[in-house]
């Protein structure tokens, strides 16, 4: 009778901690839940804070939607390695509380300030394992944080614009998951890149970066 | 070329779209991986007038599959969606899943290793053809085939050229990195994939030559056995597996058998003793297959300059110092998708918004180590394709790499850097001279405190005269078997102390004479 009712107790705890209270989750999401995508978000907004150059703020940079579309190409796998990262993190306010009253909820109900001591504490952690834990975290947060293109055009590091090239590659195979038959180039479209020279440092970048950036302001 | 050859060559590719059964096929050889040992023997074969199929597990990339952002490239382009993790010594490491292989997205250095290291090959390996004067009409077929030549000084771009400077300054030799590249314009995306077409990654050389001398060509098939009786291989089989499926059994459809007269496997030097553990342990009675596992681990710091250097433009890797390989590192300029640089840049918040900020004056250099006392092993994992691997970085090996990153900084303080990020764990975030930077020199790094990617692999089939201690011998043929060959960098007895593209290739271009005989 006690065991069932500390039970019952303990799954509520649990329920409570993982699944409710979170905000409904963005459109658009495959794979990521909203309890994820509150945890993005909320990581995101004080490892990128606004100002400093940037015109897109980590909270602005639709993180979970990157995040989402990286996760929905990776194999099985590392897709589940980088969710068990999220929900690592999430909790491991059990064992780093946040610095105010009920530092141990999860990490996404802590103010701002205490999820910068968090994060600073993992940081600068003398246990390899978990300084390893905050630096995927941080690789997986800035890859999606430059993967909004209005970053990289913002740092003057955006792709430049090119003419695409036609090789015997273009040729002869189609695109990923068309058939041969569906190859539309012939002979005459092959393109030699000696006859164009090289770009110009300062030329134009990618069209959809710098649509982003001027989108951004 | 005529439109005739083109339709003819079109035919002889298969791709996933197209197949909608199981299928079994004949033909002389049969050559397992794409990239570049794979292309060049497959092309020098069907030259020669064998008829050749090469198969390949990942699929063809046009320029219009090509992503811009690195990450999402990474994912779909290498195995384990760019996610490879060695274990003991934990380090990224990556090898390809495309046509082409690695030569898709890597930025096409072709550097002939120096004497000593085909000495230290003869006399540690019992090998007496495999010297420098011996391979270089190899290293010159290979070099005149893909023009190999010296990048030139128009798309070298600044953050190169202050390596040179730097170079100069200090009377350190350097020299503009060789390419395996036609008409580079300095977009700065090889890692990527080359929009403009410039470099010559094997899909646009060396398989449309193959094609065009009669090879078939099979996309998105996984060879998961090699067919054996006795001392003979009599083909591979395996099965159809979608783009992107993660090449570990998902996606799976169709199966395929393919008979053959000789098999050579350049599947890669992670993959190759998979794929013989998983065939009845073959051509291991030396019970060298999977061990020896060297890496290039490489290391990189950022030099942050006052004058921006618009690091975007201007080849990937355009220069390089040989100077050091007697101390066994080499040193590069280097640049890569910015999301994937940003990765390794010190703090987070305000402090990580300012480094970013400074991209723009950002150059990257890098050093990687020969890391001749490091050794690993490749294992297989239950349940897939994909290995295991391990591999530990010796206290030895790792103050080479520590000493190499000095030498950077002194460079790059030669170069008239404002600050360098070093980015090693225990020492300052960033450098302000070289006097903030002599912790490099004094304090014990170890292994995990630098942040490493595990460049280039070799030997875990290595070559050895004597077939107790090696998996084949010089021609490339495993010593235990009459029509087997292995062609990738597996092969390499140890490290070329260089980038092995062209060492491979030349390797797998005198090979394929030796196949040929036995036919």
């Amino acid at each position: 009778m006690i065991t069932g009712f500390l039970l019952i107790a303990l799954l509520i705890v649990v329920y409570r901690r993982t699944v409710s209270s979170y905000p409904p989750a963005a459109q658009g999401l495959a794979v990521l839940h909203r309890g994820e995508a509150c945890f993005i978000e909320s990581a995101a907004e004080v490892m990128f804070p606004g100002g400093a150059g940037l015109s897109v703020a980590g909270v602005d940079a639709r993180l979970p939607h990157y995040i989402d579309r990286h996760l929905s190409a990776l194999p099985r796998l590392k897709r589940i390695q980088i969710r068990a990262l999220f929900a690592v993190f999430e909790h491991l306010t059990l064992i780093f509380p946040g610095d105010e009253p009920g530092g141990r909820r999860r990490f996404s109900k802590l103010s701002a300030a205490s999820r910068v001591s968090v994060l600073e504490r993992l940081e600068k952690h003398s246990n390899l394992l978990v300084r390893l834990l905050f630096m995927a975290l941080r690789a997986v947060l800035v890859l999606g944080y430059l993967g909004h293109p209005a970053n990289l055009h913002d740092l003057g590091v955006a792709p430049f614009e090119i003419e695409l090239g036609v090789s015997d590659a273009e040729l002869l195979f189609p695109r990923i998951g068309g058939l041969v038959s569906s190859i539309g180039f012939e002979l005459s479209d092959r393109t030699d890149p000696q006859q164009l020279g090289p770009l110009d440092a300062n030329g134009p970048r990618h069209r959809a970066y710098a649509r982003s950036s001027r989108d951004s302001r | 070329m005529t439109q005739d050859w083109l339709e003819a060559a079109r035919e002889r590719v298969r791709v996933f779209a197209q197949y909608d059964r199981a299928f079994d096929e004949r033909t002389d050889v049969v050559v397992v991986g794409s990239g570049p040992c794979g292309a060049v023997s497959a092309y020098e074969l069907a030259a020669a007038g064998h008829d050749v199929i090469l198969l390949e597990e990942g699929p063809p990339f046009t320029v219009r599959d090509f992503e811009l952002d690195g990450n999402l490239s990474m994912t779909r382009t290498m195995r384990e969606g760019g996610l490879r993790m060695t274990r003991g010594t934990m380090m990224p490491t990556m090898q390809a899943i495309a046509l082409g292989g690695g030569s898709l997205v890597n930025s096409a250095i072709c550097v002939r290793p120096p004497d000593a290291v085909f000495d230290r090959w003869a006399t540690g390996f019992d090998l007496e053809r495999t010297d420098r004067a011996q391979l270089d009409p190899h290293f010159d077929a290979i070099s005149k085939f893909l023009s190999i030549a010296p990048t030139p000084d128009a798309v070298q771009g600044r953050r190169n050229l202050l390596f040179r400077d730097a170079c100069d300054a200090m009377g350190v030799s350097s020299e503009p990195i060789e390419r395996n590249v036609k008409g580079c314009r300095g977009s700065g995306e090889c890692f990527t994939g080359c929009r403009s077409r410039a470099k010559q990654s094997m899909d646009v050389s060396y398989i449309p030559a193959a094609l065009r001398a009669g090879a078939r060509v099979f996309t998105s098939v996984q060879v998961q056995q090699i067919r054996h009786s006795g001392r003979r291989v009599t083909g591979v089989s395996g099965q159809v597996v979608a783009p992107f499926s993660g090449g570990s059994g998902r996606g799976r459809s169709h199966r395929f058998r393919i008979e053959a007269k000789a098999v050579v496997l350049a599947a890669g030097c992670t993959a190759t003793p998979i794929l013989l553990k998983h065939s009845d342990n073959l051509a291991n009675a030396s019970g060298q297959v999977g061990e020896n596992l060297q890496f290039h681990p490489g290391a990189a710091i950022a030099g942050v300059f006052s004058e921006a250097v618009d690091p975007q433009f201007g080849a990937t890797q355009g220069y390089q110092s040989l100077a050091f390989l007697d101390e066994g590192f080499k040193l590069e300029t280097l640049w890569a998708p910015p999301s994937l640089l940003a990765v390794r840049i010190p703090g987070f918040g305000l402090e990580l918004k300012a480094h970013l900020a400074e991209l723009s004056h950002v150059a990257i250099w890098d050093a990687f180590a020969s890391c001749n006392r490091s050794y690993g092993t490749v294992r297989a994992r239950r349940g897939t394709m994909d290995p295991r691997i391990h591999w530990t970085f010796h206290p030895e090996d790792v103050s080479i790499l520590v000493r190499a990153l000095w030498v950077l900084a002194e460079l790059f303080f030669a170069a008239g850097a404002r600050k360098i990020l070093p980015g090693v764990h225990g020492l300052a975030p960033e450098m302000h001279s070289l006097d903030e930077a002599r912790p490099l020199q004094r304090e014990r790094v170890r292994a995990s405190d630098l942040v490493c990617g595990g460049n280039h692999t070799f030997s875990s089939t290595r070559m050895h005269g004597d077939p107790r201690h090696g998996v084949v011998g010089e021609d490339g043929r495993c010593h235990d078997l009459d029509n087997l060959y292995i062609a990738d960098t597996g092969i390499m007895p140890r490290s070329p102390a260089v980038n092995p593209m062209l060492t491979c290739m030349a390797l797998a271009h005198r090979l394929a004479p030796h196949v040929a005989e036995q036919l």
